[in-house]
């Protein structure tokens, strides 16, 4: 037992000065075993950067400052990116930050001076019409100086984009053939909008297709038919209402949709108003709506109107309803059927001429001031069975605005699309007058018009979609 | 038109009556340009937001119809959280259309929920309309695949707190919350597609390869040849032949894709048809975030044991 002692004592005594080496080396495999956890950390948080710099690096573009990157979970391994702080400032513009000048000088820097800040596009819509001789002779196609033709008759270069926070800007220069043989280039439109006033209304100034009807803020490259409805042509003239001014539009916080537009403008148009001065404007309104029917059908109305001076400052007006609908079935990428039509009236004054009955020199019947009330109104049904394909057919009937007499169109058409930037279209129309010489050029005439139209269309960069 | 200038005033006085009374609760107003977007936003905001989506999760989100009706959601909406990566450019039109100064480019009100992510497929070759209906900045599918939702909630975080910032405490643990649940719900996925690890696949469109990188599976070909422009016969006859030749199992396809075509090459190569769900709603049970990709993953799973 005493052995057994001495040995408990002599282990005990050679533990007391180990004791404090053991818990060292404990502290050292601690330390160790926190290192190698740490470098683990930090090899996963390189493998993350690595990844989130490769992306950054692949973009074009980097993110826009103020905005926060937060990283991605690569395949297997935790989410090491966390929320950043929102950025401080960021409140919806007031009037006094409308008021101070602007500083997109930061945009500039950000981006570098090779790059651009705006989208640009060219649309390409050249047509071709075979028809008649004597219509031909007489000017009196749809595409009137440019029967049996194949033309250019629209090529839009086209800029569009934000100018800074507040507003967007468009111009659109375009060429065409509006004579045989004659390209003419000029600005089609040129405005920018304002879209952060008060109470959800925007205001677009400059020069721009105005808001009337259906078609008419439509560019014709887009129009669903080849050529534009009679109607529209002979109350608003081959190129429609482009005007120089200012178009306010408010779209009110409703659980329906409506829009409301009002414009003051030059009154250029030479068809029907072409007193040109913004002192004794040109005023215009329309009203649209919308309702969904179901998820699969929708219809649009519209009632538009246009009044000012004519160069004799006598007050005309047109007044315009409009609406259309499209139905797409379900997981459809185009609208099986799509219906539209317009309906537009007119009042024009006109100054009669002083009539001698009997030829004494003196005017029996003195000259006097008259309105005329013209109307006329087109429908049109489209069928697309097909992505490529689409089959339609358009109806036309319009009083002359400035001659006793009217016309009767139809036209069926048919188009293939072998991409959206792609389009071809082949049409075949049919217009009826009720007097030969309504068009009288060259001493012809024509009452009945028969015509074969081909369009082509193309789209390179950027192009805007239109709503509904 | 005087005559007219009475009912006009009248029309107008009804309508800022009408517009006047704004919003019914303190909700923050959100539109999502996606359905999955929508989820993934409810996620985040809980009862403190009230979410509408642009499109329907069964419908192209490349080339929506902008109505009017949608014109209507977005007026109406404090943020508005976007795809990003030139899927849902349509949005933009809508945003002008709906006059809504909050949302405008380069307001608070907006949302890229693609800030951040690691894009996949970003050219690296000039491109041009000669490779269809490409995207220039990369594929924009990225919300099919559940390892993007911590930076697509982290960016709609940022988003609703720009807006209503007395909400971030409870945006933050609403988003904590649903990223474990999602995390629980990935390993059970993980484990699913495990033995499929480096399984060849058809898709009819391209937009799968998020989800197939994060389960390891491939993408064998496309049955479009390229995006948006239909497939040629000589294409359609390579996809059949490959899938001969390689044994594939399944061709991933799309509410929106040429059903009649895909059966067609999956008959005649010996493979399945595999309807996914693009996007939450995109097939029945796919209510939530979780559900939609939780459906996926089983009908893929299930086509290739």
């Amino acid at each position: 037992m005493r052995a057994l002692a001495y040995i408990a004592l002599l282990c005990l005594a050679l533990a007391t000065p180990l004791a404090p080496l053991t818990a060292a080396g404990q502290d050292k495999d601690e330390e160790i075993a926190a290192l190698r956890r740490e470098l683990e950390n930090m090899r996963k948080t390189m493998s993350t950067l690595a990844e989130r710099l490769q992306a950054l690096e692949a973009q074009p573009a980097p993110a826009p400052a103020g905005q926060a990157a937060s990283g991605q979970a690569p395949s297997g391994q935790p989410y090491v990116g966390d929320v950043a702080q929102a950025p401080p400032g960021s409140a919806p513009p007031s009037m006094m930050d409308l008021a101070r000048p602007r500083e997109p000088f930061a945009l500039y820097r950000q981006r570098g001076a090779g790059q651009l800040l705006f989208d640009m596009g060219v649309t390409g819509d050249f047509i071709a019409n075979l028809t008649q001789r004597n219509v031909d002779k007489a000017n009196a196609g749809t595409f009137a100086d440019r029967e049996n033709r194949f033309f250019p008759r629209e090529i839009e270069l086209s800029f569009f984009g934000q100018i800074d926070p507040y507003a967007r800007a468009e111009v659109r220069v375009e060429a065409g053939e509006e004579n045989q043989g004659e390209i003419n280039l000029k600005l089609a439109e040129a405005n920018l909008t304002l879209m952060t006033l008060p109470f959800g209304t925007q205001l677009k100034l400059g020069q721009m297709r105005n808001r009337f009807g259906l078609l008419n803020e439509i560019h014709e490259h887009d129009r669903p038919q080849i050529d534009t409805p009679n109607v529209l042509v002979r109350f608003l003239g081959e190129e429609g209402l482009v005007e120089r001014g200012a178009e306010a539009v408010w779209v009110p916080q409703l659980p329906f949709y409506i829009q409301l537009i009002a414009g003051v403008f030059d009154g250029d148009n030479e068809t029907l108003f072409g007193r040109g001065k913004i002192s004794e404007p040109l005023v215009t309104g329309r009203v649209r709506t919308f309702f969904d029917f179901d998820e699969f059908g929708a219809v649009q109305l519209g009632a538009s109107v246009a009044s000012g001076p004519n160069a004799d400052r006598q007050q005309t007006t047109v007044l315009g309803v409009d609406a259309k609908y499209k139905y797409k079935p379900e997981n459809w990428l185009h609208p099986l059927i799509t219906v539209g039509g317009e309906w537009l009236y007119l009042w024009k004054p006109f100054t009669t001429e002083g009539v001698d009955d009997n030829g004494d020199g003196i005017i029996d019947h003195p000259a006097e001031n008259r309105t005329r009330h013209k109307q006329g109104w087109y429908a049109w049904v489209d069928v697309q069975p097909w992505r490529r394909w689409l089959f339609g057919v358009r109806y036309d009937w319009t009083e002359f605005p400035d001659a006793r007499g009217r016309e009767w169109a139809i036209g069926p058409y048919v188009t293939f699309m072998p991409s959206e930037f792609l389009r071809f279209r082949l049409g075949y129309k049919h217009t009826e007058r009720d007097k030969r010489d309504l068009f009288g050029d060259n001493g012809g005439s024509a009452r009945i018009v028969d015509e074969i139209l081909l369009q082509a269309t193309f789209i390179l960069g950027a192009h805007p979609a239109h709503p509904f | 038109m005087r005559r007219f200038s009475v009912p006009i005033l009248l029309l107008l006085v009804t309508l800022g009556a009408l517009a006047a009374p704004g919003r019914a609760a303190d909700k923050v107003r959100v539109v999502a340009t996606t359905t999955d977007l929508k989820a993934l936003t409810e996620a985040v905001g809980g009862d403190l937001v009230e979410v509408d989506a642009l499109a329907r999760g069964n419908q192209n989100p490349h080339d929506l119809e902008v109505r009017p009706s949608l014109m209507v959601k977005v007026r109406r909406a404090d943020l508005i959280v976007m795809n990003g990566l030139e899927l849902d450019q349509w949005a933009e039109v809508v945003i002008q259309g709906a006059n809504n100064p909050k949302l405008v480019p380069g307001a608070p009100g907006r949302v890229d929920a693609s800030e951040g992510i690691l894009v996949l497929e970003v050219p690296t070759t000039r491109v041009d309309r000669s490779m269809g209906d490409i995207h220039p900045v990369g594929n924009p599918h990225y919300t099919t695949d559940p390892g993007m939702a911590p930076a697509i909630t982290a960016n709609i975080l940022n988003g609703l707190v720009r807006v209503a910032p007395q909400g971030r405490p409870a945006f933050e643990k609403n988003r904590q919350a649903f990223l474990a649940k999602l995390e629980q719900a990935e390993a059970g996925w993980v484990a699913a597609m495990a033995p499929l690890k480096g399984t060849k696949v058809i898709v009819d469109h391209n937009m799968w390869v998020y989800f197939l990188t994060r389960f390891g599976l491939v993408q064998a070909a496309s049955i479009e040849e390229r995006p948006g422009i239909p497939a040629t016969p000589t294409h359609v006859a390579k996809v059949i032949q490959l899938i001969k030749d390689e044994r594939i199992r399944a061709i991933m396809t799309l509410p929106w894709g040429d059903a009649k075509l895909a059966a067609r090459i999956a008959e005649e190569g010996g493979a399945k048809v595999v309807p996914m769900a693009p996007g939450v709603g995109g097939a029945k049970g796919t209510s939530g975030y979780i559900d939609t990709v939780d459906y996926n993953v089983k009908m893929l799973a299930q086509a290739l044991k």
